[in-house]
């Protein structure tokens, strides 16, 4: 297994565990009613784990790459990236303007 | 807005499993049952709908693929080649979303059930290519070592403008309606880029993560996704997935598959009949 491998399936599980004991924690106060103001952000917390996790897996590649010397897959993976911020910025946009 | 309720976070939790489950035997996401269920049953608009099911495709993306890493099923430098294009198209499809009207996506949600019930049909019996073992896999390439025949499995990638293309669009519906986006692009990584079915299913499982999350960022960002649905959705399906894993795909899944084509045949036509009213 390479290096990059190895990393890529660490922060995966890592991502999963995290965001699925967070969503199953806040899913379970704030069903109970026990205790609403850990729950929401507990469950904030887990979905934003969730969607950074793939982002986390896009970073780690390219920085590898350039460690690497890969500048082809280096620059893919950096594109990968931006595209992932402009989803950011087209709902910054959104939320101006509608 | 749908009311977050006990009531149906815990229905959301059980059709979690059912989708995740089906999902896992049949070789696709969950999101394309996911959906439609609660658009019609529960008359979500389809952007939360498909907002609740992006964040399903990404924790099954993960936890599929860190579970295969090191395996060399998952042909890394193909994926993150074609996860230029996926997010892009998911990027866009996102957009799109936020602009179509309810009825506009609840027709191209029919569209795409109906096409993926004919790809479904078509590809009851899979074709088993043979390849050449001694074949140089090239920049793009890959192998792995199947356990079933014992044999390394050597391919080379044919045809990359085909799969481009093939990306694009499975990124582009993928975050339009909420789908992972496998059933469009490991058909056709399969039959005509020359990408073993296996290595191109684990491939394209390992690219909808990014591909879902380029669509999710733009759903989060607009407050489309319900805290409580969207993790009772996610536990659900990684509970059925897990457990559609265990019972494993088997030949035996021939009718299942035949069944499911149909349900998305009647899906297809419910949409359309939602979307005239």
């Amino acid at each position: 297994m390479t290096r990059l491998e190895r990393s890529i399936g660490m922060v995966l599980r890592a991502g999963v565990a995290v965001s699925s004991a967070c969503l199953a924690a806040g899913l379970l106060l704030s069903l109970s009613g026990l205790a609403a103001s850990i729950a929401t952000p507990l469950l904030q917390t887990g979905i934003l784990v969730l969607i950074c996790t793939p982002a986390a897996r896009v970073l780690i590649s390219t920085v590898e790459y350039v460690t690497q010397g890969d500048w082809q897959f280096a620059a893919l993976t950096a594109i990968v990236l931006l595209e992932l911020i402009a989803s950011a910025v087209a709902a910054l946009v959104f939320n101006r303007r509608l | 807005m749908p009311q977050a309720t006990p009531f149906l976070a815990s229905v959301i939790f059980v059709a979690g499993i059912v989708a995740g489950g089906l999902g896992a035997l049949l070789g696709l996401g969950g999101g394309i049952f996911l959906v439609p269920f609660l658009n019609l049953a529960f008359n979500f608009p389809i952007t939360i709908a498909a907002a609740i099911s992006l964040t399903t495709v990404i924790a099954t993306s993960s936890s599929v693929s860190a579970g295969r890493t090191g395996k060399h099923l998952i042909n890394m430098r193909f994926g993150m080649l074609l996860e230029v294009v996926t997010a892009a198209g998911s990027l866009l499809g996102g957009v799109t979303a936020q602009l179509l009207a309810q009825s506009t996506l609840q027709r191209l949600f029919g569209v795409t059930a109906m096409i993926v019930a004919v790809i479904m049909m078509t590809r009851l019996k899979r074709r088993n290519v043979i390849l050449d073992p001694s074949i140089d896999p090239g920049v793009l390439g890959g192998e792995y070592y199947e356990e079933e025949s014992g044999c390394v499995v050597r391919y080379q990638v044919k045809r990359l403008p085909v799969a481009i293309a093939a990306s694009f669009l499975a990124g582009n519906v993928s975050s339009l309606l909420g789908i992972g986006g496998g059933i469009i692009k490991v058909p056709v990584l399969n039959a005509w880029c020359g990408v073993p079915l296996r290595a191109a299913a684990a491939t394209s499982a390992f690219m909808i993560g990014v591909t879902a999350t380029a669509g999710a960022i733009i759903y989060y960002g607009r407050g489309q996704i319900v805290p409580v649905l969207a993790a009772a959705a996610v536990l659900g399906v990684q509970v059925g997935s897990w457990g559609g894993m265990r019972v494993g795909q088997r030949a035996s899944a021939m009718w299942l598959k035949a069944m499911m084509a149909a349900l998305l045949v009647v899906v297809s036509a419910l949409m359309f009949v939602r979307a005239g009213r």
